[in-house]
């Protein structure tokens, strides 16, 4: 057991399972991938994954400070990112609005780092302790300009964990913002973790010793020549357009080359991005395809479905962007509807629209009163959709 | 216009001659000049100055790191031969924050515009100089928005013209000084950068003192406020400043004002210490830090804001 687990352990309920919040739980895994920098500002539905980080980075040799806005938090984590540092932070709606003009900085200058959006109703202050999914449009295309995006849904605890480690991950490997999206209650409610997932996946050992020249080895060919803070070669870093070497450029050729090589690095690895899980595989007529929150109920109804006879296949998304194309299309093929239950108005019943209605009916199934969707509100919509069919 | 956009640069690139030999060349990355600033902008005399006193202060050029917004100051980053890091608008601080505490070892400094450290980014000014992060601020402070075109600023005096205040300003500027010794800045300095020498020597102070240090330049941007003010030339408008300027070293930095019709008061207003935020996150590893509210004979880690 590593030592900065004690938060965890004290919610130990026997020597092998721990009750695990599902912030602490994003807080443990990011520790665990080595995360060693955490700036962020107080927000709910996350605050709990700074207050984790508030008490175990110092203990662990790395660096927690609470800054005075969300913009400042990510800036001092690219800050550190730029130095070969793992740095992360978290925020909801508000702060995630804030932080978009570094996010674009971030991909632009290929700084990793992993930003977690505990999402929370809005638009505004919204509703601050009520679950939803409203901002998967914002983490695709929330920063201007054409850019590649990361991100990540969790559903579950475990997934808080895990998934914040592929974030950390992707992040360095594609060196560029890896965005976790969770949603109020996976952020908040508690399940039960296995104390052997905790640590297996530590990616440095010892204490973190802020090496200047610390490059992930495993970086993706497309990568720009990563410029390390602090590595005695005098890098420059700039949010303007900018060649391999670092300096500005109005060249168009050079341009054009650099921006679609941001996106090439992450469109040509979806094979690797792209995480998902499919229930049922081949033998349902409805598809459910759902991410967060609502991937758990969709689970629960693929059981309900079963019991009541009714052909459904699931397909959870971990991987929202970059669009995981090839696994949609091959479900579009096989089913008649693709059922897309969501906490938002729609916002990625579109994005599988525009990629499978040559084959497919696509149904959007949103929901923004702050609560859940349930297995059975999904179930009843299969039926629906099913009776319907038939009746034609 | 006649403002250093991105567009006219490329202009001014292929129009300028190429820059003879300079003393700091190894200091400076020669092939990317000539540089984008205005002839007779003051930013490049305060470059000069930076260029000296990194030398003088002996510090390891592997160890500094230059961190700059975004304006015409902002550019300097991009000529100084270090780890050179140009930000976006108004965050260069935080991002100087995040590098110096992921990397305490390094030396980093902060150079950037009255508008990208006060308007947009006064925030994270204030408080950095609170958390006492060892960082050397360096604002130029030409009165206005010189990159956008010549907008008015925090520091544009009241009356002043610009192109959002046509017929003269009607706010209050800052006195940037009082408010970052205000703060909790451990050193503060103003001057003119006629005061090459004095600039110099404050420069060198500040980068080789541990904590948050601010240094402010009162430069001349003929092309965008001067010429709105029928200031004259750049020279024109540094002489202006010069002769209106009394050295008062040591007074309260409240007392420090700009009044464009008397005098400007410039010098060196704060050099004191106190425990920088890593000095004091160490008690936070040790948890040492004490139960507050402390005891008498257990205070030992604030020391209040002395001025001087
Ligand atoms: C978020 C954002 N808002 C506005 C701008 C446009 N902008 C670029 S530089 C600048 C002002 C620069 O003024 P100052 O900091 O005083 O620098 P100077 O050019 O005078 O040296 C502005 C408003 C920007 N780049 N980013
Ligand atoms: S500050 Fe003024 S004079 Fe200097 S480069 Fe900018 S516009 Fe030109
Ligand atoms: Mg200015």
């Amino acid at each position: 057991m590593e030592r900065w687990h004690y938060h965890a352990l004290q919610e130990a309920i026997d020597s092998s399972t721990l009750l695990v919040q599902g912030n602490r739980a994003c807080a443990l895994g990011a520790l665990d991938a080595g995360v060693r920098f955490f700036a962020g500002y107080p927000i709910t539905p996350s605050s709990e994954i700074m207050e984790t980080m508030a008490y175990e980075l110092p203990r662990v040799g790395g660096v927690f400070l609470q800054m005075e806005d969300e913009i400042a938090s990510i800036c001092a984590c690219i800050g550190a990112a730029l130095t070969g540092t793992l740095a992360m932070t978290a925020t909801s709606g508000p702060g995630f609005s804030l932080m978009q003009e570094a996010i674009g900085y971030a991909t632009m200058v290929e700084a990793p780092l992993v930003i977690v959006n505990v999402m929370r109703v809005g638009p505004s202050t919204g509703r601050p302790t009520a679950p939803s999914q409203g901002d998967v449009m914002q983490a695709r295309w929330g920063t201007h300009g054409d850019h590649p995006a990361v991100v990540l849904a969790a559903s579950n605890v475990a997934d808080m964990y895990r998934l914040t480690m592929a974030a950390v991950r992707f992040a360095q490997r594609f060196r560029t913002p890896a965005i976790l999206l969770a949603d109020e209650v996976v952020g908040h409610m508690r399940e039960s973790f296995s104390t052997e997932l905790i640590g297996r996946y530590r990616l440095t050992s010892g204490d973190f010793d802020f090496t200047p020249s610390y490059v992930h080895p495993e970086m993706v060919r497309e990568v720009h020549p990563p410029h390390v803070l602090g590595s005695k070669t005098h890098p420059h870093v700039t949010g303007l357009m900018h060649d391999e070497t670092g300096f500005p450029t109005d060249d168009p050729a050079k341009s054009d080359q650099f921006l679609r090589q941001l996106h090439d690095k992450i469109g040509n690895h979806r094979d690797e991005l792209c995480l998902y899980d499919v229930k049922n595989e081949g033998k349902g007529r409805v598809c459910i395809v759902a991410y967060g929150s609502c991937a758990r109920s969709a689970r629960a109804a693929l059981r309900l479905a079963e019991q009541e006879g009714l052909p459904v296949e699931v397909l959870h998304l971990y991987t929202l962007f970059p669009l995981p194309v090839e696994i949609i299309q091959e479900v579009a093929r096989r089913v008649e509807f693709m059922l897309v239950p969501e906490l938002n108005l729609g916002q990625y019943a579109r994005e599988i629209r525009k990629m499978a209605e040559n084959w497919t009916t696509v149904i959007s199934m949103g929901k923004v009163d702050g609560t859940l969707l349930t297995p059975r509100e999904i179930v009843d919509r299969v039926a629906e959709l099913i009776g319907k069919y038939e009746s034609v | 216009m006649k403002t250093p956009t991105e567009t006219t640069t490329r202009l001014r690139r292929q129009t300028r001659a190429r820059p003879k030999a300079h003393p700091h060349d190894h200091l400076l990355r020669t092939d990317r000049m000539p540089h984008i600033w205005c002839p007779g902008c003051g930013i490049g005399t305060v470059f000069g100055c930076l260029l000296t006193a990194i030398e003088k202060s002996g510090l390891p050029l592997d160890d500094i790191a230059i961190v700059s917004g975004i304006g015409c100051t902002g550019r300097m980053a991009g000529y100084l031969n270090l780890d050179s890091f140009h930000t976006t608008h108004g965050r260069a601080i935080p991002f100087a924050t995040g590098l110096k505490l992921a990397r305490p070892q390094g030396t980093v400094l902060v150079a950037s515009g009255d508008g990208d450290l006060f308007a947009i980014g006064g925030n994270h000014f204030i408080h950095a100089a609170r958390r006492n992060i060892d960082l050397t601020v360096i604002c130029v402070n030409n009165l206005n928005y010189g990159m956008t075109g010549g907008q008015v600023a925090p520091s544009t005096p009241f009356g002043a013209r610009t192109t959002t205040t046509p017929v003269g300003n009607i706010e209050e500027p800052f006195n940037f000084c009082s408010l970052a010794a205000e703060c909790g800045a451990t050193y503060v300095a103003r001057w003119t950068s006629l005061h090459a020498r004095w600039l110099t020597d404050s420069l060198v102070e500040a980068m080789t003192k541990k904590g948050f240090s601010y240094v402010e330049v009162l430069a001349p941007c003929p092309t965008t406020f001067g010429r709105r003010n029928r200031l004259g030339s750049g020279a024109d408008l540094a002489r202006f400043f010069h002769e209106r300027s009394v050295i008062r070293n040591g007074i309260d930095p409240r007392e420090a004002v700009l009044d464009f019709e008397k005098h400007l008061v410039v010098g060196k207003f704060v050099d004191s210490t106190r425990p920088t935020f890593l000095d004091n996150y160490e008690l936070v590893r040790r948890r040492e830090v004490g139960e507050w509210p402390f005891r008498e004979e257990h205070t030992p880690h604030t020391s209040g804001r002395a001025h001087n």
